[in-house]
């Protein structure tokens, strides 16, 4: 029989602006100190094998990888750099630990966004440099379009996309961890600067430094480190084309199928009952109510809605980012899955403090890569394991 | 409202770097033939894939659906309808643009895909979903075998369309 995986221990940094003073390695250094100490384990014998979650271009640096075995603990030891959001580190760290031969698994991914000059420049380099990348310009045209098209299919209107930067940005204002609470309204969002119609400066989530670790462990030693153990109950992934030409641009279709595959694993037959709450992308408001759909939390062209409505706020029939997501946390490059995740251990040990969702037993998180790409990831936790329900 | 955070890491102690990165992407099989029949004809070309029967624009030597290798060639429409579009507003750099650039996702008439492209000679209140649009090319001498051969694409001119058929 497969063993089962829980998170046993995070550490975060908290999301910033920027971080003076902190180099990259620091922050790497002090959230991986603080997931090994909530542990209780020594990386220097007990952790099996490292996995980071960093892309080069985001780092200036060529062969990123071997720039984190010492902030780690991790020199001389098992370790490998997995080039995709920290939720895919988490999905394969799942996959290790239930091979059997891996029983604590750590998984790290941070930001230090606050030292790139040129964002907008390494967005563009992620085009494909015959077809699109002759034509220039900033490169968030492509999210304007996306919502654009979104808006058209589902008929969901341009003022519950600001519902969503208002109320992620609120929900920020109670987490310590987040870079951009704000209370902000939705008349704020509607009348911020419109940059690439119908896409308006508030409704693209701002950068934030941080750095996320979570350390995993198998069953047999999950109880001996913690009390209050989050089981990965299932994870998933998917890519759409990476050709703008050929994809879709009003559903996000690697989320719906990445969705599938995290279901089935986590044996969830109606995720609208059997999930309590979601941290999902909301890299873009309009995101959050594509995501919503393509994650059946509510039926396409419902999000919207929904969102109007109340239903996605803190104490609604499904709460969404209540930590303030990528809007109110600020995206945190690579890191921004696995905050996610974090978010949701938290909710689901009971420790988000003034935001804690009431009674959460299964939570789950989902992430895309950004702009250009399509392909996304998710994973279901619960404080329940597999056999418990 | 003041409620955007600004940093600027160029206050603290730093050292300052600087990535060149300069490549030369090699179009490629299926590249050369389109960028040669746009800068030569201004023709674009397809490649049909008989298990789907689809036509790819811009075309390629496989099929993303059934991954079977594609090596038909047919000449496709240089109309399209506006499958999506935006305006930008803000240059690469974060400057405000004293042009706005419309921008639309073009699904060439009867192929599976098209071009993101830009929109020329029509107001930007004036654009919305489904409208026909055709390709304005730059002139034979000007054409050089890259994206840009194709300026914009415009409103199509419906009369033109019927005499044409
Ligand atoms: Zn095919």
């Amino acid at each position: 029989m497969l063993r089962e995986v829980a998170v046993v221990g995070l550490g975060c940094t908290g999301c910033r602006p920027t971080t003076p003073g902190l180099s990259y390695k620091e922050i790497m250094f002090e959230a991986a100190t603080r997931a090994f100490e909530d542990a209780g384990v020594d990386p220097r014998c007990d952790i099996d094998n490292f996995i980071t979650c960093a892309e080069d271009y985001w780092e200036g640096f060529s062969i990123f990888d071997e720039f984190v075995p010492d902030q780690l603990g991790a020199v001389l030891r098992q370790l490998f750099t997995v080039t995709a959001d920290g939720l895919f580190g988490l999905a394969t760290a799942y996959m290790l630990i239930r091979t059997g031969e891996f029983d604590t698994v750590a998984v790290e991914a941070h930001s230090k966004a606050s030292d790139i000059l040129t964002f907008a420049d390494i967005v563009a380099f992620a085009l494909d440099p015959i077809f699109n990348r002759p034509l220039g310009g900033h490169p968030f045209y492509i999210a304007g379009l996306e919502m654009n098209r979104y808006l058209h299919e589902t008929g969901a209107s341009r003022e519950a996309c600001a519902h969503v930067v208002a109320k992620n940005r609120k929900n920020a204002l109670s987490n310590a961890y987040a870079a951009h609470g704000a209370n902000i309204t939705v008349e704020d969002v509607l009348e911020s600067e419109q940059l690439f119609y119908p896409l308006s400066r508030l409704d693209i989530s701002p950068l934030a430094d941080g750095c996320m670790v979570l350390v995993l462990a198998s069953d047999k030693v999950a109880g001996k480190l913690t009390d209050t153990p989050i089981w990965v109950r299932g994870v998933g992934w998917n890519s759409d084309t990476p050709w703008l030409e050929t994809r879709d641009w009003g559903r996000s279709v690697d989320t719906e199928l990445a969705a599938k595959m995290a279901y089935k694993v986590a044996g969830i037959r109606n995720p609208q009952k059997e999930i309590d709450l979601a941290e999902i992308d909301d890299r873009f408001s309009y995101k959050e109510l594509q995501n919503l759909e393509a994650l059946q939390l509510c039926r396409r062209g419902e999000a919207g809605k929904l969102t109007e409505e109340g239903a996605t706020e803190r104490d609604g029939s499904i709460p969404i980012n209540p930590s303030g997501g990528l809007l109110g946390v600020g995206y945190t490059l690579e890191a921004s899955g696995l905050q996610k995740a974090l978010e949701i251990v938290l909710q689901l040990r009971g420790e988000a403090g003034k935001r804690q969702v009431p009674d959460a037993e299964t939570g789950l998180a989902q992430v895309w890569r950004g702009i250009p790409t399509a392909s996304g990831a998710v994973a279901i936790l619960s404080n329940r394991s597999r056999g418990a329900t | 409202m003041s409620l955007e955070k600004i940093g600027d890491p160029r206050d603290l102690t730093h050292w300052m770097g600087h990535m060149e990165t300069d490549y030369s992407y090699t179009y490629g099989i299926a590249g050369e033939k389109f960028f040669k029949e746009l800068k030569e004809n201004a023709k674009i070309m397809g490649t049909r894939c008989k298990n789907c029967n689809l036509i790819y624009v811009p075309p390629r030597l496989f099929c993303e659906r059934c991954f079977e290798k594609l090596d038909t060639w047919e000449t496709v429409s240089k109309r399209g309808s506006v499958h999506t579009y935006t305006i930008a507003n803000i240059d690469i750099d974060g400057s405000k643009l004293k042009k706005p650039i419309i921008w639309a996702m073009i699904k060439i008439d009867n192929v599976h895909g098209g071009f993101v492209h830009k929109l020329g000679e029509v107001d930007s209140k004036d654009v919305e979903i489904g409208m026909h649009v055709e390709a304005v090319f730059k002139s034979r001498k000007e054409r050089e075998g890259s994206m840009l051969d194709i300026k914009y694409f415009r409103p199509a001119k419906q009369k033109l369309e019927k005499a044409l058929r």
